[in-house]
């Protein structure tokens, strides 16, 4: 069996609006796929910088794949919420990249959207935060379904993932 | 001779230099957080630096030049080692207080590598805390720094980035080919195909 450790850490995050920041993070694969070790999700610290233009969450992901086909190759997907100083939590963008594929270490930089809502929504947004989030958070990662989404950009994840691959070339893999 | 099932991954570096804006007066403290499934055959896990002064000029650098050397030895990926790094200093009342924490893996390749390591320090809940923390320099620290190596239990905590740690690896391997692990690009890009792949083992008449 083919196997892929994906060991790195979510860096940061930088361009939202207010850096104030958390990221939860969780990764799917397909049916193929199975997690031999490692946590499949997880919600980082919370990041108050002094500088006020990135927020550094610092969070190990380490976790080891065993694999019988290449079909589902695993996705990151990403949730980053806003807590103001009152400890108010509010979304800031949802966000997905797929797994490298190739070994070794890569600087990933996700980028990160979110649902917006009808005028009024964005007014009453602007004023209050909050806003519309999704149902199910599938969506993020998944294609079905996305036409019926208005989305706005928001800021970039950075991630630096290091991917070690085991017995690839055995089944004649080329990556 | 038995054929090993352990690879080693021997990393040299040192822990450079720091930028923190508002503090000066830092010493550190390194320690490795590794999994089960690893075990350090040399070196030392942890360290503790001189304490540097930040440099004058425009730079405002503080540097330690502090040397890391430890040889791991493992059977399995997971639990790859990472580094963290505790920072410590003086406040306005002469007390050692922590200025910040800082955690990074070991790279997975080989090669030299630099890294930046924000710095941060958990954050005190309420505005009374955090003034009584200043006033009695009892800043808010975690038990064991390993805490910040996993990633559970960390969704509670608030910290604050106050400053960064850049620190540089040298990272040499052996062995992880030939337990057919693949860190580089170009170990994967020649495949050895087995002889009797896409053959039919059966005979045919």
């Amino acid at each position: 069996m083919a196997e892929v450790h994906i060991i790195g850490q979510i860096y940061g995050a930088t361009g939202f609006p207010d850096h104030s920041l958390f990221c939860k993070w969780g990764i799917h694969a397909g049916g193929a796929w199975k997690v031999l070790a490692g946590d499949r999700e997880g919600q980082s610290q919370v990041d108050n910088p002094v500088n006020q233009e990135a927020a550094f969450f610092g969070h190990p992901i380490d976790i080891h794949f065993a694999t019988k086909g290449l079909q589902g190759w695993p996705k990151l997907h990403f949730q980053i919420w806003h807590q103001d100083s009152f400890g108010r939590n509010e979304l800031y963008g949802y966000g997905f990249c797929h797994v490298p594929t190739s070994p070794g270490m890569h600087n990933i930089e996700c980028q990160t959207w979110k649902p917006s809502g009808t005028y009024r929504e964005q007014i009453t947004q602007s004023f209050l935060g909050g806003g519309p989030q999704l149902k199910n958070p599938d969506l993020i990662y998944s294609s079905a379904l996305r036409c019926k989404l208005v989305t706005t950009a928001m800021g970039t994840i950075h991630l630096k993932i290091g991917v070690i691959l085991r017995n690839f070339d055995k089944f004649g893999i080329e990556c | 001779m038995a054929s090993s099932s352990v690879f080693l991954v021997m990393v040299s570096g040192q822990i450079e230099s720091a930028e923190f804006p508002e503090f000066d007066d830092i010493y550190l403290r390194y320690n490795l957080s590794y999994g089960q499934d690893w075990l350090v055959t040399s070196g030392l896990e942890e360290g503790i630096s001189q304490i540097a002064k930040k440099s004058q000029d425009d730079r405002q650098q503080m540097i330690w030049n502090f040397p890391i050397d430890v040889t791991f030895k493992s059977t399995n990926p997971h639990g790859w080692p990472q580094l963290i790094v505790h920072c410590y200093g003086a406040d306005v009342f002469g007390q050692e207080v922590n200025r910040g924490y800082g955690v990074c893996h070991i790279p997975i390749t080989p090669g030299k590598h630099k890294l930046r390591l924000p710095m941060f320090v958990p954050e005190s809940s309420s505005l009374l805390q955090k003034f009584t923390s200043w006033f009695l320099s009892r800043r808010p620290e975690y038990v064991d720094p390993r805490v910040i190596a996993q990633g559970e239990g960390r969704e509670v905590t608030r910290v604050r980035t106050q400053g960064f740690v850049t620190v540089m690896f040298n990272v040499v391997m052996k062995d992880m080919k030939k337990l057919g692990y693949d860190v580089l690009p170009s170990d994967v890009s020649h495949v050895n195909m087995p002889e009797n792949v896409g053959v039919n083992t059966e005979t045919v008449m």
